[in-house]
């Protein structure tokens, strides 16, 4: 992997980063459980509860992996987010006349390399339901028999997500003689809005169209190289939501003003999985080059509805978010395939597919 | 061999599928009362009973006329045979149908209202021939009242609590492991109760925004009975997340009844909402614009127990776009005040800007809950209507405290008791 040292000890960086994520955990969860919810500013302590642990399982998960598919070295080819690409997020239900339509995402993400070893990568999303999502209404007095409920809420919704990536790689003249067995770290900043544009119709009245949007002005973060193949990254800002709405029947909306929200915060862990990495039986040389990806994360944000809650524990989690990718390239291609499964853990279950073409960061040298 | 690989991920899609959706049936068919809508069902049909003499009880609108159908405004359950218990869930005015059987069956029924103003007027009879059915002194909100069904027709029992021009609600939140500190609050409240009325300003209500158990068991919700049964003030509850910790027994709902309930008390809408799944039933939702309506009523107040503001307590809603869609309708409603718990704290978001309109949230999680190191602020809110809505707070500070323990918040003052 460009700019690790091949003397990076992967085994040392999981116990720093699961020492790290077992202290932050459990201090944040001591805080919070001592002083109670009388902090009136909480929120970085239930981030640090999740977060926390995600590092921890990550670190626990990165070093079986390292043991059973090696830590390195590092794939010059590994997984990133794709150029152009459609994902679909599934959503259903087994109750009787209600729907609720899966997710389908125009996503881009291309990149343009800087001088210096960083990147600046525009991303974002476009999609929406793929339909009407309906409810009925349960109480028994509306019964009509065999079942059946009157339908009771219809909703659609337009998502549209857009952000900005800078990398930037940490001064390693500086930092690399005390920290070189421990990995490279980089440092990221990353603004970003999420739009949300729904249609809600309650009974019989007429549709209502709420706007609701996510601010991500100043979402900062760090990537962690623990190894060639193995890297944790943590984003964290505050957010500003905006909401507006129109009158039933109506299509102008009465804007809103940004009005602070909880704070937002990610936490990733990648596994790179080699899946060419060994010759052919046959000695002749592979013609497609194919790796892998294994993400494990943790999302500070319940904006789209979806936390994590066990037990009493309801409202103060987002979403786990586990995926796997794999990236072919045929050899010398310019341009390679990516796809992706998924899973999202919050209220609920959601899975995901996803299919998508890399294309080379514009100014890379190859 | 194309045609099997064809048919083999066919089977596994519908296996998928299956086992990701089961085959469809109605809502809650097999019930866990973690889930919001199976509470909605829940509270309906316990509004609602045929008691073992055919005799149909059901709570309904307080200006409907009509038997019908019914609404989730209270609890019943036949106590013993021609005995049933009415809790009625909310403040103010109510109503209840008593509809004798078709045919034979019983002619008598004696119906124990609890949670009723002991100010209020209750009338008792046919549809534009209701008595005044007079209050016993003992001063509590309990009233036994004797139905005679022989006329055949139905009867209906309202009941209207007549209002000065000012009048005060109290809010609380989260009690849980404390319940002893919450009876010294209930025991403020009732000296609040005297006080108000000489000041020509009743309390109308305590309102409980959930959390009142920590773990749900009826036991817990018995104690709060007792403890309550010393107000004499009617009280709202709804449910918190902690109400909802055994999902295979609505405990809540058959001990206090419905969660999602709005009633009318002197010139105010109280609208209570259950978010005890960090969200409210999408059938609740759906039914917003109707609950919110304010009809005449001159405020307009909301009380839930997750604050679907939340700032940067990290405490709200598990489904942030639903409690943004509960903004939007109490902007549109152009709501006086949202209330609130979860948070073991007194917090006041007094400009949340929702499009155009501006609201106030107050957060009360000081019913008793632990709040961690230090002295704890216990106590409750005090809303006074009059030309306007003023919230103070009162603070109960725990045993071997005299004084309150805190100051106010910067936009949210202690009540003056001079």
């Amino acid at each position: 992997m460009p700019g690790v040292e091949p003397c990076v000890r992967p085994g040392s960086a999981r116990a720093v980063l699961l020492s790290l994520g077992v202290l932050a955990g459990a201090v944040s969860a001591g805080i919070l459980f001592a002083l109670g919810d009388r902090l009136s500013q909480s929120d970085p302590g239930t981030i640090m509860v999740g977060s926390g642990v995600l590092a921890g399982a990550g670190a626990i998960i990165g070093m079986i992996a390292g043991r059973v598919f090696g830590d390195g070295p590092g794939l010059p080819d590994r997984v990133r987010r794709e150029s152009l690409g459609l994902e679909y997020r599934s959503a259903g239900t087994n109750v009787l006349d209600e729907r609720r339509p899966g997710t389908l995402g125009l996503r881009f993400g291309p990149a343009y390399a800087l001088p210096n070893g960083g990147v600046v990568r525009l991303f974002g999303d476009v999609g929406g339901w793929l339909g009407t999502a309906r409810d009925t209404d349960p109480r028994p007095q509306f019964d009509e028999g065999a079942g059946t409920r009157p339908v009771t809420l219809r909703q659609n919704r337009l998502a549209v997500g857009l952000g900005l990536e800078l990398v930037v790689p940490l001064p390693y003249p500086v930092l690399r003689r005390g920290s070189a067995h421990l990995g490279v770290a980089e440092l990221r900043f990353r603004p970003e809005f999420q739009y949300r544009r729904e249609w809600l119709r309650y009974g019989e009245n007429d549709t209502r169209i709420v706007e609701r949007t996510m601010l991500l002005p100043l979402n900062v973060g760090v990537r962690w190289h623990l190894g060639p193949r193995q890297r944790f990254t943590f984003y964290m800002g505050p957010r500003f939501d905006i909401v507006s709405y129109s009158d039933p029947g109506g299509r102008s909306l009465a804007r809103g003003k940004p009005v602070i929200a909880p704070l937002y915060a990610e936490a990733w862990y990648d596994i790179d999985i080699p899946l060419t990495a060994r010759p052919r039986r046959d000695h002749r040389p592979r013609k497609t080059v194919v790796n892998s990806q294994v993400t494990f994360g943790y999302v500070h944000s319940r904006f789209d509805g979806r936390g994590f809650n066990f037990g009493p524990v309801i409202g103060f989690l987002g979403p786990l978010v586990t995926e796997y990718s794999i990236r072919v390239r045929p050899r010398g291609a310019i341009a390679a395939m990516q796809a992706g499964v998924g899973m999202v853990v919050g209220n609920g279950v959601t899975f995901t597919g996803r299919v998508g073409v890399v294309l080379p960061d514009v100014r890379r040298r190859r | 061999m194309t045609g099997s690989i064809e048919r083999w991920l066919g089977m596994c899609v519908l296996a998928a599928t299956r086992m990701l959706h089961g085959c469809a049936q109605a809502e809650c068919s097999s019930p866990s009362y973690d889930e919001a809508e199976c509470r909605v069902v829940a509270e309906n049909a316990m509004a609602r009973l045929a008691t073992a003499g055919q005799i149909e009880v059901r709570f309904q609108h307080p200006s409907s006329t009509d038997d019908a159908t019914w609404i989730a405004g209270g609890l019943l359950a036949e106590v013993e045979p021609g005995v049933v218990s009415a809790r009625v869930a909310g403040a103010g005015d109510f109503a209840i149908s008593v509809r004798p059987p078709e045919t034979g069956g019983a002619q008598e029924l004696t119906l124990v209202l609890s949670n009723v103003d002991p100010a209020a007027v209750v009338t008792v009879g046919r549809v534009g021939e209701e008595v005044e059915f007079p209050a016993d002194d003992a001063g509590d909100t309990v009233r036994r009242l004797p139905i005679d069904l022989a006329r055949g027709d139905t009867v209906w029992i309202r009941g209207h609590r007549p209002c000065p021009d000012r009048f005060r609600i109290a809010v609380t939140a989260d009690i849980q492991t404390n319940p002893n500190q919450f009876a010294r609050i209930v025991e403020r409240l009732g000296q609040e109760a005297v006080d108000a009325e000489a000041a020509g300003e009743p309390l109308v209500a305590l309102l409980i925004a959930g959390d009142l158990a920590e773990s749900s068991r009826q036991d817990e919700y018995d104690a709060l009975h007792l403890i309550l049964a010393g107000l004499p003030v009617p009280v709202a509850v709804t449910v918190g997340n902690h109400d909802i910790y055994r999902p295979l027994r609505p405990e809540f709902t058959r001990s206090f009844g419905p969660g999602n309930y709005d009633f009318r008390v002197c010139t105010a809408k109280v609208v209570m909402l259950d978010s005890g799944s960090g969200a409210i039933a999408r059938s609740v939702e759906a039914r917003l614009p109707e609950m919110l309506a304010r009809d005449d009523a001159e405020f307009l107040i909301a009380a839930m127990h997750h604050p679907p503001h939340a700032g940067l307590t990290g405490a709200g809603w598990s489904r942030e776009d639903m409690a943004q869609h509960l903004l939007v309708e109490l902007a549109a409603a152009d709501a006086d005040l949202v209330l609130a718990g979860h948070n073991h704290a007194l917090h006041d978001y007094p400009d949340i800007s929702i499009g155009d309109g501006r609201l106030r949230e107050i957060v009360t999680g000081t019913g008793g809950a632990y709040q961690g190191l230090g002295t704890p602020r216990f106590g409750y809110t005090r809303l006074t209507f009059g030309e306007e809505l003023e919230p103070c707070f009162v603070e109960v500070p725990p045993a071997g405290y005299v004084e309150p323990q805190s100051d106010g918040l910067r936009t949210l003052d202690y009540c003056d008791e001079s």
